[in-house]
């Protein structure tokens, strides 16, 4: 191109296009600032493999064996990267050529660019049809989508016109090393000089003024997360899913999120970073089963709650300074609300916390904790909550267990059974904590008597902490309601430090994962084993002896608490296994990672569904598609819901529901 | 020069060996400073340096097994307290008859719509007017509400008072008090029942407290002393193991509130005309801190009232479906109840919601909780476990609802409450017969 004006012209919008574009990139980074600050920066090797492993790398991408597609298309475009700023600046600088690396290499780099421009063709073209003719429910059919297929599809095709007329035309050197533009070359041959010029001009002025228009469309659409996406991996979190941070009860404090800032810098990147691929609203429970809860439009209508607020904060105003002025009362629509750029009330109570969106999503967005700030404002601050919730919140705070039960029936479970009571001054190595449901659920019962049962056959020191033991405070803490939850933390630890207890062994994986992963922001200083750990344990140490054969087909259900929060698939496998001289247990479709909660978590428990399929009849159809005839469980509340599953389906002549405890202690018995 | 008043020691609980029944740990939760801890034989251990005193857990325990400890030191000086007091006693204004006559009743209205439980009160209250010689009043408070007045005469009334404020639209404590205050200390009735309901509960406590008088709650029986004319305020007591007679010997009014439908309603007699007195009141919107910003009706998924129901007929899985519930409908029918139900027959789509009890449903308590197929989990205990009766009829002998359950019967629902429609059918006939006989 060697016409003044034509290089003027493009260097005048060049400069425009990136101007506006390094504004936008200016206001998104001052949207990050307006989150509060979270500390990220630590274990900095461990995020650099992270960031290689699933941004480079794409492995959650790769799960879906359609993921193929995408890592072509992102590959591709890293591969272009370099061409295309080498075809910029050639704009620019007319000579500018990225020859100078050597001749081999230029040479590999322009195969590689013809080779990934025809793969991510054909890439694009399989993901328009795919979003034409075999859309998947979780996938939204948007103009967005669309649009970004068809500007990829344009880039590359303008990127071939234009090389076929150079090589037409001869001003490439490089024909050799351009073997498709070479064969595209062809289609010129009609052409007279002049027309093929022409053309060849063209093809170069809508790459480039499709790659300027692409590159400043980006922050209004999805395809923002190519920006975000990497820093979203690299900040990743590490515990799975995370735990909430706790709260300061100092006067003055806000408690949980209401308003769009008050998220961290992190919580901000992910609404940035969401690709809409809708993977985690195929695992969401909820959503699968009718509800208005969709963690992907969660997500949505956080970003867009960030932006027109953003917007409205600086109405047009210059930011001079980072972290940007925030003028709060300027805010235009709340965080919590209906509409497009709220997000709803009833989509933050629909939620199991089951985590099953944080482990599907390959940008690594913690859906769950924002639902669970959002709750503590709604709890704490606004005290609106589904009024089922009201008489649990008064009995956990008023009798520490939901069912208001007077504290002094907690150990009368006990009464009869060979059960040692912790004694001050004589620990023993395990704490046995009961747990609420353990305590006064009839069917749970069998669950804990079934330990006494095995912790007596196999020699262990352990002891109840009796009618001492207070509520662990798990769905206290998912429902929000922090303030109880930090009174029986802090009761409960105290106990524990009066009884210097060093290792707590419990059969539900709720007080499991509060009592190991909360209370761990309390200063808890022992050990937490889960029942299915601890029986396998036994198992392979040879202190309990499993005389009988356990007959039938059993499938196994991954509880979520136990799974996905503390990666515990292998042990109550192991277990059943040795109770059936080495079968493996049937497996659902969806297991261990992948596994569909049962419904109970996240305080929903103690709610009623009121909409769509119930979350535990989907789970127990799945269970019994498998055709058991025991369906064995670590948790009591997965106990309660696939019994009552089970019963509602009319199933229980054929099949029954069983705690691995209860199975290993039938076992025993000779 | 005045004697110091001595101070009232308060002393301290104290356990007496062998007393205690085990009633679950009543005394603890009485408790405010949380002094008491059960040992593991579910005795109180009273933690001497936490107790104040208060004599909390001794009115709580039902078997007497507390009582209150005095150190020597302190035993004299609530001796010479006892001395101290008797000297002082002799109320400064014992109120006499002539200053305090009259029974009033409070009409309660709900959107110029009056509670029945007004007129069941204006019936009883004539008995009470009659045998005093008194007045019977009705007072009325609201805003738009003089319809209610011929109402009243016709209920029994010999007169209404009235205040009629834009402020007493909708309820709330503080205008409703100020206007109830001002009529009762301006005309000084001896007698003021209300309804205990929800608004009668919540006012005539607010007004008793500013009167600084007496207030029996929930009586099931008022009638008149003859000898001392004064107000005798029967209710159940202890978890209804006795009948307390109460007597407001010094104070005035005599305040009761009583339950709807325990008196019954009198007949309307329309035409009946008495004398209305229409009283001022102002009190500046501005003053009251309570505003109303939003009225919500009840969704009225289905009619049924199980929180208010005295009698409960409730279905479980054991049901095994929706038309078998006939069978709960006609029972409920000859108990003169509603039929309930638990979570399984909900999410069965059985029965709606409303009619649900337990943990997400609703929490009863009616005289008469009858189980029909119902295992009895938790979940569904904790929402009738408080029932004063308790029958269950299910055929696993095991069900946990027979650990709550006053009399339980193991066997077939399907031929168990035929049997008992039928026999209570029986009965009835009977009944009818004997007083057809009569007559």
């Amino acid at each position: 191109m060697n016409m003044n004006w034509s290089r003027l012209l493009f260097t005048v919008i060049f400069l425009v296009s990136i101007a506006f574009f390094a504004r936008n990139l200016y206001r998104l980074f001052a949207m990050l600032c307006l989150g509060r600050w979270e500390n990220r920066f630590d274990r900095l090797k461990d995020r650099m493999v992270s960031m290689l492993l699933f941004a480079f790398g794409q492995l959650r991408v790769l799960r879906s064996s359609y993921g193929f597609n995408h890592l072509l298309i992102f590959w591709g475009f890293m591969v272009l990267l370099l061409l295309n700023f080498e075809f910029l600046m050639a704009g620019l600088f007319p000579h500018f050529s990225l020859a100078f690396l050597g001749h081999y290499p230029y040479a590999l780099l322009l195969v590689m660019t013809e080779l990934m421009s025809v793969l991510v063709l054909f890439a694009v073209a399989a993901a328009t049809i795919r979003r034409l003719f075999f859309r998947p429910d979780y996938i939204e059919a948007s103009l967005d989508a669309f649009l970004i297929l068809g500007l990829i599809a344009v880039l590359m095709v303008a990127y071939f016109g234009y090389h076929a007329g150079e090589i037409h035309l001869g001003t490439t050197i490089w024909a050799a090393w351009m073997p498709v533009s070479r064969l595209a070359s062809a289609l010129y041959a009609s052409l007279s000089p002049q027309a093929a010029e022409g053309v060849t001009g063209t093809f170069w002025w809508i790459h480039a003024l499709v790659l300027l228009a692409f590159l400043n469309y980006l922050p209004y659409s999805k395809h923002l997360h190519i920006l975000t996406a990497i820093p979203s991996c690299f900040f990743r979190s590490f515990s799975v899913p995370q735990t909430v941070p706790p709260l300061e009860f100092e006067k003055g404090n806000h408690f949980g999120v209401s308003k769009i800032n008050q998220f961290s810098w992190k919580d901000l990147l992910h609404f940035m970073a969401c690709t809409e691929c809708g993977r985690c609203q195929a695992a969401c429970p909820a959503e699968r089963t009718g509800k208005s809860l969709n963690p992907r439009l969660l997500v949505h209508e956080g970003k867009r709650n960030l932006f027109i607020n953003s917007q409205a904060m600086w109405n047009g105003r210059r930011i001079d300074s980072l972290p940007p002025p925030v003028d709060e009362k300027a805010m235009k629509v709340s965080l919590i609300g209906e509409g497009h750029e709220s997000i709803a009330e009833e989509d933050l109570w629909a939620c199991t916390t089951c985590g099953a969106c944080m482990v599907e999503c390959p940008v690594f967005i913690e859906h769950v904790p924002k639902i669970i700030e959002m709750r503590r404002h709604l709890v704490m601050e606004q005290a609106r909550f589904p009024e089922e919730l009201l008489r649990f919140f008064e009995n956990t705070e008023q009798r520490f267990n939901p069912w208001g039960i007077a504290p002094s029936d907690r150990a009368k479970w006990a009464q009869g059974l060979d059960v040692p009571f912790l004694e001050a001054g004589r620990p023993v190595e395990y704490l046995f904590f009961v747990g609420c449901s353990g305590s006064f659920d009839s069917r749970t019962r069998h669950i804990v008597t079934s330990m006494t049962r095995i912790l007596n056959a196999a020699g262990v020191s352990w002891a109840i902490l009796g009618n001492e033991e207070k509520c662990c405070g798990d769905s206290l803490r998912r429902l929000g309601n922090e303030y109880v939850f930090h009174q029986l933390a802090m009761d409960n630890l105290q106990l524990f430090e009066k009884y210097g207890v060093t290792r707590i062994l419990t059969h539900c994986p709720h007080c499991y994962t509060t009592l190991k992963n909360d209370y761990a922001q309390f200063g808890a200083n022992y050990s937490v084993i889960h029942h299915t750990q601890f029986i396998d344990q036994l198992v392979r140490e040879g202190k309990i002896q499993l005389r009988k054969r356990v007959n039938g087909r059993t499938v196994v259900h991954d509880s979520c608490y136990l799974g996905r929060y503390n990666g515990i698939y292998e042990p109550p496998r192991n277990v059943l296994r040795a109770v059936s001289e080495g079968i493996p247990p049937l497996e659902m479709p969806r297991h261990e990672a992948k596994s569909f909660c049962c419904g109970a978590g996240g305080g929903r428990m103690w709610l009623e569904e009121r909409a769509g399929k119930r979350i535990y009849l989907e789970r127990t159809e799945e269970a019994l598609a498998t055709r058991p005839s025991t369906i064995a469980v670590s948790c009591p509340y997965c106990m309660t819901m696939f019994e009552d599953g089970v019963k509602e389906i009319k199933a229980q002549d054929t099949v029954q529901v069983r705690d691995i405890a209860e199975i290993v202690a039938e076992a025993i018995e000779a | 020069m005045e004697r110091k008043k001595p101070k009232k020691p308060r002393g301290v609980a104290r356990y007496i060996e062998g007393k205690c029944i085990a009633c679950g740990a009543r005394c603890q939760s009485a408790c405010p400073v949380d002094a008491i801890e059960m040992n593991n034989r579910d005795e109180p251990v009273i933690l001497l340096a936490k107790c104040i005193g208060c004599q909390k857990c001794l009115k709580v325990c039902p078997a007497g097994a507390l009582e209150m400890y005095y150190t020597p030191d302190e035993q004299k000086i609530l001796a010479e307290y006892n001395r101290a007091q008797a000297g002082i006693e002799a109320p400064a204004s014992a109120p006499t008859a002539a200053e305090w006559k009259g029974v009033w009743i409070f009409v309660e209205q709900t959107n110029g719509t009056a509670h029945p439980v007004s007129w069941e009160l204006l019936g009883a209250g004539r008995a009470l007017a009659r045998d005093l010689g008194v007045e019977l009043a009705a007072f009325i408070l609201g805003s738009g509400i003089q319809h209610l007045i011929p109402e009243a005469f016709g209920y029994g009334a010999d007169k209404v008072y009235v205040i009629d404020n834009a402020v007493l639209k909708h309820y709330r404590t503080y205008p409703y008090l100020e206007a109830s205050l001002q009529l009762i200390r301006k005309y000084k009735p001896e007698i003021v029942l209300m309804g205990a309901t929800g608004q009668g509960r919540d006012l005539a406590g607010a007004v008793a407290t500013e009167l600084r008088t007496g207030l029996t709650a929930d009586c099931t029986g008022l009638s008149i002393s003859q000898a001392d004319r004064l107000l005798e305020q029967t209710r159940p007591a202890f978890g209804g193991n006795i009948m307390a007679t109460i007597l407001t010997e010094t104070h005035r009014p005599q305040m009761a509130s009583v339950r709807p439908h325990v008196m019954p309603k009198p007949d309307f007699q329309s035409g009946r005309q008495g004398s209305v007195i229409l009283e001022e009141f102002s009190l500046p919107e501005d003053q009251i801190t309570t505003k109303i910003l939003e009225v919500i009706p009840l969704r009225s998924e289905s009619t049924v009232n199980l929180a208010a129901a005295r009698v409960i007929v409730s279905g479980g899985r054991g049901m095994m479906g929706p038309e078998n519930f006939a069978l709960l409908r006609e029972l409920a029918d000859l108990l003169g109840g509603v039929i309930g139900c638990s979570r399984s027959a909900v999410d069965a789509g059985w029965l709606p919601h409303a009619h649900q009890v337990g943990q997400t449903g609703k929490t009863v308590k009616p005289k008469l909780y009858i189980a029909c197929g119902i295992s009895g989990a938790i979940q569904h205990l904790v929402g009738m476990q408080n029932s004063d009766y308790i029958i269950a009829i299910n055929k696993d002998k095991n069900a946990p609802i027979f650990s709550v359950a006053h009399l339980g019967i193991v066997g077939d629902l399907f031929e168990i409450l035929p049997a008992l429609i039928a026999e209570l059918q029986n009965h009835y006939a009977q009944l009818e017969e004997k007083s057809l006989a009569v007559i």
